[in-house]
């Protein structure tokens, strides 16, 4: 609570008003400009988010239409644990919610004074959900996003940090609790797996929990960079990507992991996994890589414009992909 | 009466020194020779827009810092494949050199491929790393175009810089408004030969092309098509004189208008050269029209002289007499030119102004040179041999003479009315502005227009840009909600049809804001932190154009699909709506600058001189019929046909999709100033006869054979010369051309019909 209070002391001297939030402007472009993050739902419909706060809802003859956003926050990833329940989170650490099958959104959480952004969501079931985000932003709920509580794992930490941490909280409680307000690494994605949860995130972060992130498992680093995506394979193997086309495999559940050669420097965003057991890889600079062999080797098919790819879903037998320049279809599954 | 009693003077002191008077205007003629033989072509930027509109004080405040609106662009292209060869960068070192040492252009703004301002900067594990997109040891083999490549890439300058199909890369620059080393105004137009000779022509063979556009390439390329008007005028000479032969079966009297008519045009060169002014290549054309109305007036005085000597008259007496009767209606005839001429001054654009001071001195001129000077010249010779049998004629005339009858009268203005009402009705749809892409001066399939179709079609960029100005407080880049406004505006302009793509400071930093996460585009936001937005600031210099160095104006920078008028339009509108909705204590959105933002102005101040030119045009023309005949009802009868004919022209205009822009402006005006003097002269001899007690129909009858051949060759000598300008290389000649034949043909042909249907009506009881 301290922290937050000193995070509101500190960011009231700023400039920055506390202003009501705005909803969404409609608009025509809405479906070119950049998307973050993209599901399908049920197979009934493709959920969207991106900039400006725009939600987009594509139905089964690819038609598009934009919801009413409550927001005009950008968007970072979207999650719908049924047809009818989803949430989507942001900038500014919103939170929204939909029971209507994203007709209509509410806010759960609208922090801007924080100036954090959330960077990923996941939900278990219609009640219990985790929302994380840069800096360490953790929030859990229990209750279907009626409230939201702030969670800081202390698991996550390397451990010169957290050592650096306890000295420093001797000498200087002040001080101490600044740093630990913004040393956590930032989460960049949190990921269902069965019972076990995985995150990753900056500074090499991948870490596992078991009990749906209430205590957590930090994994020998393999790699300094930034992480953005993992995922378990149909055939049961880990992969992981990140920064710099950096890629690594895991056959033996999180040890030891093996690099696998891209063949790219962008940043990898995402990896969606077909019906057809292909693997699909986006990236910037418009990189799309396919996997036919559960991701040990990678085939380049890159973008002519050159936009990044953000994030994918499988929808009708076509690889739905929210992308820089917004949606774009492409005929790439088998 | 004073004014016969002066002209009395004039014609009697005139006709006893003729000798001294042709000895003057000779000695005139040759120090204007002289003078006319030092005048230069002249093109400058501000000449062609409205300085005192309001967007253009925006336009002025702010061109020192943001470059204004003079850039050349040049696109060096390969035709077959892609740029990634050695004689493409060769070629495009070669052309980047050659730009740079350019006396005249900005070289701290000469932007390509191979400028060190073009830099890509790529995210690595612990930071950035970055440099030239081109490196200092660049070798034109496959690794060194391979690194090219990548870096281009990460640069993000597709579409910008390179081609989106990577075919061609760019070479921009911005111009200097003065010569860095003598200190004067750039020259416009030695620049675009430059541009010519050392860029274009040194690197274009092979499979490398080199477009290049910009204001000053353009005008460069008028002036070319504006020297293709000589032979249009040794054309136009040629056919007049066939026509005058013919009309007057006279060597003499067919060489000596002509002559006068070219003194004419000497003399106002000469004057205008001695003032000071240039000639634009915008009105180049005016010579022509000063030539072609000069021919008109001397087809009238050779006219009067000769039917005075067939009745018996000495050519000396004759020549005295025509002098004294054309002087006033002549007068009045050239004085209302003139006028109409000098309403151009109202318009708020330089070009136009020197159109309207070019074309008045040029008309008043005629005034001495075919009302005075030609008659005494005449009345040395003797024409009585070349008495011409007219009886022929003179029964046609009988015929048309029925116009002024009631029942025939009935007719015409039936049809009259119905092609008015048609007419004004259609009119309304009169688009202002340029209705085509491509610089409207010239034609579609011109070089440089399909330069201007390559460059807009391969990147992502064009010409066609407005810069919405965004005023603040000092280090107001820093302040999220500054960029936030910016930024709303922005998004606003894009979702407008027409709107290509845009770029603001608050959109490129952005993108930098997500190059500090890594490149991680769930950070492309502004950053609410005013320490972020700082150190993302320190990649943005102030020469990107995006700011200035107090950080307290930024410009939005819009890319529009065309100029046409109804897309300047819109997109106006939605601006000022969006304005009105964001403009905040801190934030003022001022319009407008960029090439967009100064057609905008001229637009909005063409379309708001209309009214006020046509009201003055018409007061003029007013004003001195009823100075001239003294009679509302003549009045009512020349000016009625003027502006059915003027209502004609626009409807016309809708039709060939020529809108009214500054080049087709002044063509209404000169229409109605030259158009009315068929109605001058017409009346002028019946309201003579309308005194003497002649009926209307005698009267008009009389007036047919006394002016109407003059009046009939007039407008047909007037409609050819300037119907050859047709075939000019410039798309506005072109369209002057055909509305001021059209204006000529048909102002005759209301003269001849319209004008005694109405008089049939308003003399209608007198006996």
């Amino acid at each position: 609570m301290r922290i937050i209070l000193l995070v509101l002391l500190f960011f009231s001297l700023s400039s920055q008003a506390n202003e009501a939030p705005k909803p969404s402007i409609s608009s025509k472009l809405s479906i070119k400009s950049m998307l973050l993050d993209i599901e399908n739902v049920n197979d009934e419909f493709v959920i969207a988010v991106g900039s400006r706060g725009h939600i987009l809802k594509i139905n089964s003859k690819e038609q598009w239409q934009q919801m009413q956003s409550p927001v005009q926050s950008t968007l970072t990833a979207v999650d719908f644990v049924s047809a009818t329940h989803g949430w989507a989170v942001g900038h500014d650490s919103v939170i929204l919610h939909t029971s209507d099958g994203g007709i209509t959104w509410q806010i759960q959480q609208y922090l801007p004074e924080q100036q954090k952004p959330l960077m990923d969501v996941a939900f278990k079931n219609k009640e219990e959900g985790i929302a994380i985000g840069a800096y360490g932003l953790f929030y859990r709920t229990t209750d279907g996003g009626n409230t939201w509580q702030r969670e800081y794992h202390t698991s996550l930490l390397l451990e010169e940090d957290k050592q650096y941490l306890e000295e420093l909280k001797r000498e200087d409680e002040q001080a101490y609790l600044e740093e630990r307000a913004s040393i956590l690494p930032h989460f960049n994605r949190i990921i269902l797996d069965g019972v076990t949860t995985y995150m990753v995130g900056e500074l090499g972060l991948i870490a596992k929990s078991n009990d749906f992130g209430k205590s957590w498992q930090r994994f020998e680093e393999i790699y300094h960079g930034s992480f953005y995506d993992l995922a378990r394979t149909k055939q049961g193997n880990l992969i992981a990507v990140g920064l710099r086309g950096n890629s690594f495999r895991s056959v033996e559940n999180g040890a030891p992991w093996q690099p696998v050669e891209t063949g790219v420097t962008a940043l990898l965003n995402n990896i969606i996994q077909s019906s057809t057991e292909q693997i699909f890889v986006l990236g910037n600079n418009g990189t799309l890589l396919i996997s036919d062999d559960d991701g040990q080797t990678y085939q380049l098919v890159s973008q002519e414009d050159g936009k990044a790819l953000l994030s994918g879903t499988e929808f009708k037998g076509q690889l739905f992909v929210a992308s820089e320049v917004g949606l774009k279809v492409l005929q790439v599954i088998k | 009466m004073s004014v016969n009693s002066a002209i009395d003077r004039i014609e009697v002191s005139v006709f006893r020194h003729r000798g001294f008077v042709v000895a003057l205007f000779a000695l005139l003629t040759c120090f204007l020779v002289f003078q006319a033989s030092q005048i230069r072509l002249d093109a400058a930027f501000t000449k062609n827009i409205p300085l005192n509109h309001e967007y253009m004080k925006t336009y002025l405040k702010h061109r020192e810092q943001f470059g204004g609106a003079n850039n050349v662009l040049i696109s060096v292209c390969h035709q077959e494949g892609d740029i990634f060869n050695e004689e493409f960068f060769t070629a495009l070192k070669g052309v980047h050199d050659q730009l740079f040492f350019i006396p005249g252009v900005n070289r701290t703004q000469v932007q390509s491929l191979f400028s060190p301002s073009t830099r890509f900067v790529e995210v690595v594990e612990d930071g950035f790393a970055g440099g030239p997109v081109v490196p200092a040891d660049f070798q034109a083999n496959e690794k060194g175009l391979a690194t090219v490549k990548s870096n281009i890439e990460k640069a993000g300058i597709v579409g910008r810089i390179v081609a989106d199909d990577y075919s061609c890369a760019m070479v921009k620059a911005t111009l200097l408004e003065n010569h860095p080393q003598t200190g004067e105004k750039l020259d416009s137009l030695a620049l675009a030969q430059t541009l010519e000779q050392d860029v274009r022509k040194p690197f274009e063979k092979g499979n490398i092309t080199v477009h290049i556009i910009g204001f000053t390439k353009m005008v460069g390329d008028v002036a070319d098509g504006a020297k293709g008007v000589v032979t249009f005028f040794v054309v136009a000479i040629v056919i007049t004189s066939i026509m005058v032969f013919l009309f007057s079966r006279s060597i003499a009297l067919t060489v000596l208008p002509i002559a006068c008519s070219l003194v004419a045009v000497v003399w106002q060169m000469g004057l205008l050269s001695s003032l000071g002014f240039g000639l634009d290549p915008m009105s180049i054309l005016v010579p022509f029209l000063v030539f072609a109305i000069g021919v008109s007036h001397g087809v009238q005085m050779i006219n009067a002289i000769g039917k005075r000597v067939a009745e018996g008259h000495s050519t000396k007496a004759a020549a005295q007499f025509s002098f004294r009767t054309l002087i006033i209606p002549g007068v009045a005839a050239l004085l209302s030119d003139t006028v109409g001429f000098i309403t151009l001054l109202s318009i708020d654009i330089g070009i136009i102004r020197e159109l309207a001071i070019t074309a008045s001195l040029g008309v008043a001129v005629i005034i001495f040179t075919n009302l005075l000077l030609l008659p005494v010249v005449i009345s040395y010779l003797d024409v009585s041999k070349h008495n011409q049998d007219k009886q022929k004629t003179t029964d046609n005339w009988s015929v048309m003479a029925n116009f002024s009858k009631p029942g025939p009268a009935k007719l015409i203005l039936l049809v009259t009315v119905i092609l008015f009402t048609l007419g004004f009705y259609q009119s309304q749809n009169l688009k202002i502005g340029e209705l085509h892409a491509g610089a409207p001066a010239l034609h579609e399939h011109s070089r440089y227009n399909q330069d201007t179709f390559l460059i807009t079609d391969r990147y992502a960029i064009s010409v066609d840009y407005m810069s919405v100005i965004v005023e603040t407080t000092d280090n107001a880049c820093t302040d999220a909600r500054v960029l936030e406004t910016m930024d709303a505006f922005q998004w606003q302009m894009e979702n407008v049809q027409g709107v290509q793509s845009a770029v603001s400071l608050a959109s490129v930093m952005k993108v930098i804001n997500a190059g500090y996460y890594e490149g991680n585009l769930k950070w492309r936001i502004i950053s609410p932190n005013q320490y972020a937005l700082a150190q993302a600031l320190s990649n943005i210099p102030s020469s990107t154009g995006l700011l200035n160095n107090e950080c307290s104006v930024m410009p939005v920078i819009l890319f529009l699909a065309d100029h046409k008028a109804e897309t300047i339009e819109r997109v106006v509108s939605k601006a000022k709506q969006a304005i009105a909705e964001l403009n905040n204590d801190v934030v003022t959105f001022k319009l407008a600058s960029g090439p967009i933002g100064v057609m905008a102005a001229t637009n909005e101040a063409v379309e708001e001189a209309q009214l006020p030119m046509m009201l003055y045009v018409y007061g003029a023309v007013i004003l001195l019929c009823l100075i001239s005949f003294r009679s509302v009802r003549a009045t009512i009868s020349v000016v009625v046909p003027l502006y059915v004919v003027s209502t004609l022209a626009q409807w016309l205009m809708t039709v060939l999709d020529i809108g009214l822009t500054v080049s087709t402006l002044p063509v209404i005006a000169l229409g109605v100033g030259i158009g009315v003097d068929y109605g001058i002269y017409i009346l002028s001899t019946m309201s003579v006869k309308l005194r003497e007690g002649y009926q209307l129909h005698e009267a008009y009858k009389q007036a047919l054979y006394e002016r109407g051949s003059a009046v009939l060759f007039t407008g047909i000598t007037l409609a050819i010369g300037v119907s050859t300008w047709f075939f000019s290389d410039l798309k506005f000649q072109v369209d002057m051309g055909i509305l001021l034949t059209f204006m000529f043909l048909v102002n005759m042909l209301a003269a001849l019909t319209v004008l005694p249907a109405i008089a049939c009506f308003l003399w209608k009881n007198q006996k």
